[in-house]
């Protein structure tokens, strides 16, 4: 599983990367594109804004497939107060930015499966694929919208694969 | 009564005191965890698959001691770590950080004893307008003990 969950993250932060390259963070002291993967991450006190939080929670697994086939939910957190030249009055405006950033780079839905923890990264035999997103109601917080989007995320494990 | 309207010019005797009280408290040396001065841009850095390798910043003299605090179930155990704040100016000039804030908002946490611990939460003591004394409200990390290979 941890194999699908690096691949959905590297394959998101690389679309990113290409369709908005304004859109990045400095974390660790690294300009990054503005995607994050929480658990691999040091822990915060407040997510931050105007950049993709990915938080995984459930997980399911078919045992009666020849191969397990396990299913794991993504969330997608994201939160902006807008831009500073607006005054944060085109929050509204970045958040459907961010909703239209999100839709776009989680299609094509499917990305091969590739092993991170070997250096060079090695290609696997399955593909990674993934459900289209179920967004929730935005939430305001004084001047933070936030949203969260919802994503099944499907993976083959392979023999040997944790 | 009546207020104390006398003029008095910012001098370094709160810092020299704050420093002595914390000396004779116990002073110890803790260590910032912060961000590495060799950044990790590869994939496996950002999957928590490489070792993040964050520098440890020595502050001395420092005092920590557990918050008694009333407890509850699932509540964690609280402690209080109270700095000098030479000390931290000292790392915020090495670093060429902008402020104490900024060398505190990029740290991973606090290594004591071996131990580490997250920052919660932060506060400073200040006498005319000068820090003296930083308080950092800790939590203990739990992490998984891995002897080095």
């Amino acid at each position: 599983m941890e194999n699908a969950k690096d691949t959905f993250y590297v394959t998101l932060r690389n679309r990113l990367a290409v369709l908005n390259p304004n859109r990045v963070m400095m974390l660790r002291g690294l300009q990054r594109p503005g995607i994050l993967m929480e658990e691999a991450e040091v822990v915060v006190p407040q997510m931050p804004t105007d950049a993709f939080v990915l938080r995984w929670t459930g997980l399911d697994v078919d045992g009666q497939l020849p191969s397990a086939l396990a299913q794991m939910t993504c969330e997608m957190h994201y939160t902006t107060g807008g831009t500073q030249p607006n005054a944060g009055l085109d929050r509204g405006r970045a958040l459907e930015e961010m909703d239209a950033e999100l839709f776009s780079i989680l299609s094509p839905s499917c990305a091969q499966k590739i092993n991170y923890t070997q250096t060079p990264a090695v290609a696997m035999a399955t593909k990674v694929f993934w459900g289209i997103p179920q967004f929730s109601s935005a939430s305001s917080q004084r001047e933070r919208l936030t949203r969260i989007a919802k994503i099944a995320v499907f993976a083959f494990q392979e023999q040997g694969e944790l | 009564m009546s207020a104390d309207l006398s003029v008095r010019n910012p001098n370094a005797s709160p810092l020299f005191m704050a420093d002595a009280l914390l000396r004779a408290g116990g002073g110890m040396a803790v260590s910032l965890l912060t961000t590495p001065a060799t950044v990790d841009s590869s994939d496996a850095g950002q999957l928590g698959i490489n070792v993040p390798n964050f520098q440890q910043l020595p502050l001395s003299p420092a005092v920590f001691r557990k918050v008694h605090a009333a407890m509850q179930e699932g509540q964690l155990p609280q402690y209080e770590l109270l700095v000098s704040a030479s000390a931290v100016q000292k790392q915020v000039s090495a670093l060429q950080v902008t402020s104490a804030d900024a060398l505190f908002d990029t740290a991973a946490g606090v290594e004591i004893n071996g131990a580490q611990f997250l920052i919660e939460s932060r506060s400073v003591s200040e006498a005319l307008g000068q820090v003296y004394l930083y308080r950092l409200l800790l939590r203990e990390a739990h992490l998984l003990f891995q002897p080095s290979s």
